[in-house]
């Protein structure tokens, strides 16, 4: 007797539950993130958790999607590809959400992506500059500035700066390579030359070496992009190596002057992705500060933000929280008009940003101002 | 010219004391200790971490080498010596294992992450076309006056005399009155002691990092064969002449023979150049180039 009461409780209690939390779903429209909350990229995930937690929060506050409220659960990716298809998997089939933000790492947001379209589920991309983003598919969306765009403005500004003879400098991963090549064709088809090129193995404790046949060069600036730590070395020892009279010109400058000491980034220029664009922007930056009681971590958090507000408005044009109604909703978003908080998002035919935002910086006084 | 010249110099200075300790150390117990580039490495990471303790700069590199020399000495006592009574082939492979358990401490508690020294930034001094920053320059002449002291030490003291008959023949040595074990036991200290200087003042412009020692390895190894083992004169001119070959290599432009502008060898070829030199002198003067003039006392 006692077993049976017990199985019926269970079962009831089973039934309730089921009950509950589809009604709660009935409420709420459910999106999905997958993000680097953990490991060495851990600083930008939080960051882009951040912008996406502003931007549901936004959304909410003005009413939710078609009245119903909006969540996006959060998955860590741990910065590991596996984990990161397993989270977006578990995204897919438990949690059955329409689309899916992230990952951060090129090498990991395009498996997870290759997976969720081939479910015909929307990714839509944050952080991830690969060329290769680009040639995803029908559902995937992209609102960050890829590779051949980020080379094609460095390109054009360090010639506006005058420099026409450089030496290059890029770590030698797929990364670096994707950089060293696209640079070296955009800056040569406007006219510039690149002296010397090095491709440097990562993690040394000594770039002495690798710049010292740079300098042999002689070349009018040097471009290098270099992950934070190497690039404290090579900054340092440009230094001591009186290479840094000349100027230096840092592709994704966040990276670059992270953990370099503040005397010897001075004065050091670069560009970045474009992060708050605008009044709106402004406006976003104020909110970020209140809320977080510090500013921008990185240059991401603002695409998690649009990407949340980007997704809510498609759900409300396509009027309805299927993948197939996201799309159309995204494609009627983008020919309407869309503004964010990097600035106006107009997507092509592939679903990519057309003229995707970035800043030209500088580094004064210890922290980076727009140039 | 002049900044080649200081390469050199500064790549010899980075070597030098380590292969001495090495090449000094093999000569009184006959095997070559594979774990000796990782006191190096420790040596470095003590020096950090007594520094960021908040010692001044010189007290944490005297105390990380005098630390780094009792670690020497206690694994020398707790592992190759009873090692050692198994043969040199055993304790060689002994110390590769006392290598990797050296580097998987360090690793476990103080990271992958390289630790770098908050030294205040100062402009290099410039002599001619050649710049040195201030540390390299201290590290240079710390290396010098050691070098002179350890001469005037091998060749016109008791101690260097007894250091010397034990090393050319120990059985000669114990047999004439010399404390065998006593000598051996200061020398371990001393090497272990150089090895740490020498990897904390090489950190000091490169940080203090996890693979300090295994890069150090090759040119190390190289340069004290070179020398002929057991001859820690000839080790430093070993590791001169590693530091000249290797700077060489890195300053040749091949561009002219491929009709380009400037081409250089890829620096991570460039250890390969130390290879070749040991993979040589192993042919043909496996002794070392050096081998006659120090066998006798």
């Amino acid at each position: 007797m006692k077993k049976r009461h017990f199985l019926t409780l269970c079962a009831s209690t089973l039934l309730v539950g089921n009950l509950a939390s589809s009604a709660w779903a009935q409420e709420t429209i459910s999106l999905g993130a997958v993000l680097p909350l953990t490991g060495p990229s851990a600083t930008v995930g939080e960051d882009i958790r951040r912008g996406i937690q502003l931007g549901v929060e936004h959304v909410n506050a003005n009413g939710g999607v078609l009245g119903k409220k909006l969540q996006v659960i959060v998955e860590d990716s741990g910065n590991n590809p596996t984990t990161a298809l397993t989270a977006a998997r578990k995204l897919a089939t438990v949690d059955r959400v329409p689309a899916v933000l992230g990952e951060y790492s090129s090498s990991i947001t395009l498996p997870m992506a290759q997976y969720l379209v081939k479910e015909n589920i929307v990714h839509f991309n944050i952080g991830s500059s690969s060329n290769k983003v680009r040639e995803l598919g029908a559902s995937a969306f992209n609102i960050i500035g890829l590779e051949a765009a980020g080379n094609l403005f460095a390109a054009k500004d360090v010639y506006a700066l005058g420099h026409r003879n450089l030496a290059l400098i890029a770590p030698n991963n797929a990364y670096g390579q994707g950089v060293a090549h696209g640079f070296t064709e955009e800056f040569e088809k406007l006219g510039g030359k690149i002296t010397a090129q090095i491709l440097y193995t990562g993690g040394q404790s000594t770039y002495r070496r690798e710049l010292q046949q740079l300098a042999r060069a002689k070349p009018d600036a040097f471009l290098y992009t270099a992950y934070g730590h190497e690039s404290a070395v090579i900054n340092r020892e440009a230094k001591e190596l009186g290479l840094r009279n000349v100027p230096w010109y840092a592709y994704i400058m966040s990276m670059s002057v992270s953990d370099t000491p503040a005397d010897i980034a001075e004065g050091q220029i670069g560009m970045e992705l474009g992060t708050a664009q605008g009044d709106l922007g402004k406006a976003y930056e104020d909110t970020f500060k209140a809320k977080f009681k510090e500013g921008f971590k990185t240059a991401f958090n603002g695409y998690g933000y649009d990407g949340v507000l980007m997704l809510a408005a498609a759900i409300e044009q396509g009027k309805g929280a299927t993948p197939a109604q996201i799309i159309a909703g995204l494609k009627a978003v983008s020919e309407a008009g869309f503004t964010g908080v990097t600035g106006p998002i107009k997507l092509d035919d592939e679903g990519q940003r057309i003229d995707p935002p970035y800043d030209r910086l500088k580094y004064e006084g210890g922290k980076l101002v727009q140039r | 010219m002049l900044q080649f010249l200081v390469d050199a110099l500064l790549r010899t200075a980075d070597l030098a004391l380590i292969t001495l300790g090495l090449s000094m150390l093999y000569g009184l117990i006959r095997f070559p200790n594979i774990a000796h580039v990782q006191y190096a490495m420790c040596g470095a990471f003590l020096a950090y971490a007594i520094n960021s303790a908040g010692a001044p700069l010189i007290v944490s590199v005297v105390l990380a080498s005098i630390l780094t020399g009792l670690l020497t000495l206690v694994i020398q006592l707790l592992v190759f010596d009873r090692l050692l009574k198994s043969g040199p082939a055993i304790a060689m492979i002994g110390s590769l294992a006392v290598s990797m358990v050296l580097v998987a401490s360090v690793l476990g508690i103080a990271g992958s992450f390289p630790h770098m020294f908050s030294l205040p930034h100062t402009e290099p001094l410039i002599i001619g076309d050649a710049r040195i920053s201030h540390t390299q320059l201290w590290f240079v002449l710390t290396t010098l006056v050691l070098l002179t002291l350890f001469v005037l030490l091998l060749f016109h003291t008791q101690v260097g005399r007894a250091m010397r008959a034990l090393a050319c023949n120990p059985a000669l040595a114990d047999a004439s009155g010399l404390n065998a074990s006593r000598i051996t036991n200061g020398v371990t200290f001393i090497s272990g002691m150089l090895a740490g200087l020498g990897g904390s003042m090489l950190s000091l412009s490169t940080g203090a990092h996890v693979n300090l020692g295994y890069d150090l390895l090759l040119p190390v190894f190289a340069a004290a064969i070179l020398g002929g083992l057991g001859n820690p004169i000839g080790a430093v001119a070993g590791a001169a002449l590693i530091a000249l070959t290797e700077t060489a290599v890195t300053n040749i432009n091949f561009g002219p023979l491929l009709g380009e502008t400037l081409v250089f060898l890829p620096v991570s070829y460039i250890s390969a150049a130390s290879f070749l030199i040991l993979l040589l002198a192993l042919l043909f003067k496996p002794y070392g180039l050096f081998d006659r003039e120090v066998r006798r006392v």
